[in-house]
């Protein structure tokens, strides 16, 4: 498919996206919400986790993060600015976190950020109870889901066009190198920390911003409910169920993935997690890089 | 001119051992000089220090006049240095053009796009990987690996070029064509330090060579000469016989 062709749809689709709240019932918008939300989680996960192959668990650290910044300064300045400093919290906290562990490999990256989260949501805790005498915070912006579900819409197009351009640029073919071998990468000529840095802090910027964009959907909102580590899970799972090295692939294993959680949290609340631990285990046993390379693999098998 | 490489005093140790031990050596400039020794000698280690893969524990290693000893790998390779791996390295998610695209996209210039394509393509061919460029590395045979090694390292439009066993594990033909493809690299006025094993290649291709055994420089001089000297047959036989 030529390029222009390949715009040309998206933009249709992103436009039939953009006006469905006005036909659909409120329920589904919040539906779209949703997964729109965690489509856009799983593009910037893999923007950085795909190619390098770092598997982060950071993610609810920075999504949580992202929301509690909404909670505390709603009130305090106008909406694009609680936005931009929400954005720039994330930035500094990727910088800092990415500094400190992108040495790190392999297991100890995942344990790592696993605790990071952790870490960040008691550090938020402590505060509350011992310097602001606060636990649990209100949000108070005149947005309809439909309002957050078009922000959120926004910032998914915008991340899968990075995703894109990343794709297609120089920056994107070191990043595959360095997920394949970093001393080569290295001799290449490839910065590989500040590569790997780069695409950690857009990463979790992005993802900070989609917590920053969904605060206002909780009302009420304390350390617990934002840094939930299932975030960081079902990000994982619906990158890896796609294919974390492709552009769409985050996509399309977002969308079954959210529907069908969204039914088990529904009909099996009790047994949410250990179906999403099952789950988890079998993509990575049956499709470890995911259902469109699964796809491609199953059509090269018929012809040959 | 000034030397090409430049390298005095290096030392490395792995623990308790000393795996280099005050090593200096010098090439000028399109020179192709041949590193020997028995197995575990030092060699790559010297070559390690070299591109910047592991830090030296003292000594200097100039090239171009330029002090390199503390650069890291990739600004030594943007220095003009570069390098092929004792095991082949190809980068598999990569396809064969790709791997070459990262050299030239990261070395000493940017080359990107359409212009890229077409360097990519023909440092492919002067290796004998025309029109391979769409394939994956892992159906490559093992001396198609080796030439992508050649044809990766020589993307980045190095001055120096450091060659680690990349003729190993030919046969007799193929050791023949990779002989003429160094050949052909000197007559471009490349600088060559060519670590190998096999002494016909030596024989062909060094005028001079430096022999190392555990960790030190044993003797150095013309090639004919060199592998003639007591010593030295002495650290190969006795390499041999061990
Ligand atoms: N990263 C390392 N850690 C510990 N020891 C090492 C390391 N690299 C090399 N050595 C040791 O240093 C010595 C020199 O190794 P080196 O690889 O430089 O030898 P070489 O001359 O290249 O040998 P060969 O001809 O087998 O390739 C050997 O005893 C080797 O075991
Ligand atoms: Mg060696």
């Amino acid at each position: 498919m030529k390029v222009q062709t390949a715009f040309a749809l998206a933009a249709a689709v992103l436009v039939v996206l953009a006006l469905a709240p006005l036909f659909i019932p409120d329920y589904w918008t919040g539906v779209l919400l949703g997964m729109t939300g965690y489509v856009t989680l799983a593009t910037a996960w893999a923007l950085f986790s795909g190619p390098t192959r770092y598997v982060s668990l950071a993610t609810v650290a920075f999504f949580g993060v992202g929301a509690y910044t909404v909670a505390v300064l709603n009130e305090a300045m106008p909406y694009p600015m609680v936005l931009l400093c929400a954005a720039g919290i994330g930035m500094a906290l990727a910088l800092v976190v990415g500094l400190s562990t992108l040495r790190l490999a392999g297991v100890y990256f995942v344990i790592f950020t696993f605790g990071l989260a952790e870490l960040v949501r008691q550090v938020v805790s402590w505060w509350e109870v011992n310097v602001t005498y606060t636990m649990g915070r209100y949000v108070f912006l005149p947005f309809e889901g439909r309002h957050i579900y078009w922000q959120l819409l926004a910032l998914a197009a915008v991340t899968l066009l990075i995703s894109w351009a990343i794709g297609r640029s120089r920056l994107g073919l070191a990043l595959k190198a360095v997920g394949d071998d970093e001393t080569v990468a290295a001799h290449a000529g490839v910065d590989v920390t500040r590569i790997k840095l780069l695409l950690f802090v857009i990463s979790a910027t992005i993802i900070t911003l989609v917590g920053a964009i969904q605060a206002p959907r909780w009302t009420y909102i304390e350390p617990s409910i934002v840094f939930n580590p299932t975030v960081s899970f079902m990000t994982l799972i619906m990158a890896l169920l796609g294919g974390a090295m492709r552009l769409w692939g985050p996509l399309v294993g977002a969308v079954p993935l959210f529907l069908l959680f969204e039914w088990l949290s529904v009909s099996f609340p009790d047994h949410f997690s250990i179906i999403l631990g099952l789950l988890f285990i079998l993509i990575v046993f049956v499709m470890p890089n995911g259902v469109l390379a699964k796809l491609e693999d199953l059509r090269k098998g018929g012809r040959a | 001119m000034s030397a090409q490489l430049e390298i005095s005093n290096l030392n490395k140790r792995f623990g308790g051992l000393v795996a280099v031990n005050d090593v200096s050596f010098t090439l000028r400039p399109g020179e192709v000089v041949g590193l020997l020794g028995p197995n575990g000698s030092g060699k790559t280690t010297v070559m390690n220090m070299i591109s910047g893969a592991l830090p030296s524990d003292g000594g200097q290693v100039r090239v171009g006049g330029v002090d390199i000893t503390r650069m890291k790998p990739h600004r030594v390779a943007k220095h003009g240095v570069a390098r092929t791996f004792q095991l082949v390295r190809p980068l598999p998610t990569l396809s064969v053009a790709e791997n070459v695209l990262l050299s030239l996209a990261f070395g000493r210039k940017r080359h990107w796009g359409r212009e890229a394509r077409d360097l990519a393509e023909e440092k492919l061919a002067f290796v004998g990987l025309a029109g391979r460029g769409e394939e994956q590395v892992g159906n490559l045979t093992y001396i198609d690996q080796k030439r992508l090694e050649m044809a990766r390292a020589l993307a980045s439009e190095p001055e120096l070029l450091l060659l680690d066993e990349w003729l190993a594990g030919l046969n007799p033909s193929e050791l023949r064509i990779g002989i003429d493809l160094v050949q052909h690299l000197q007559g471009q006025g490349m600088t060559v330090l060519l670590v190998e094993h096999i002494m016909e290649a030596v024989r062909a291709l060094c005028s001079r060579c430096i022999v190392m055994s555990a960790g030190e420089v044993i003797a150095e001089g013309e090639s004919g000469e060199v592998l003639q000297r007591p010593a030295v047959i002495k650290a190969y036989l006795g390499d041999d016989h061990a």
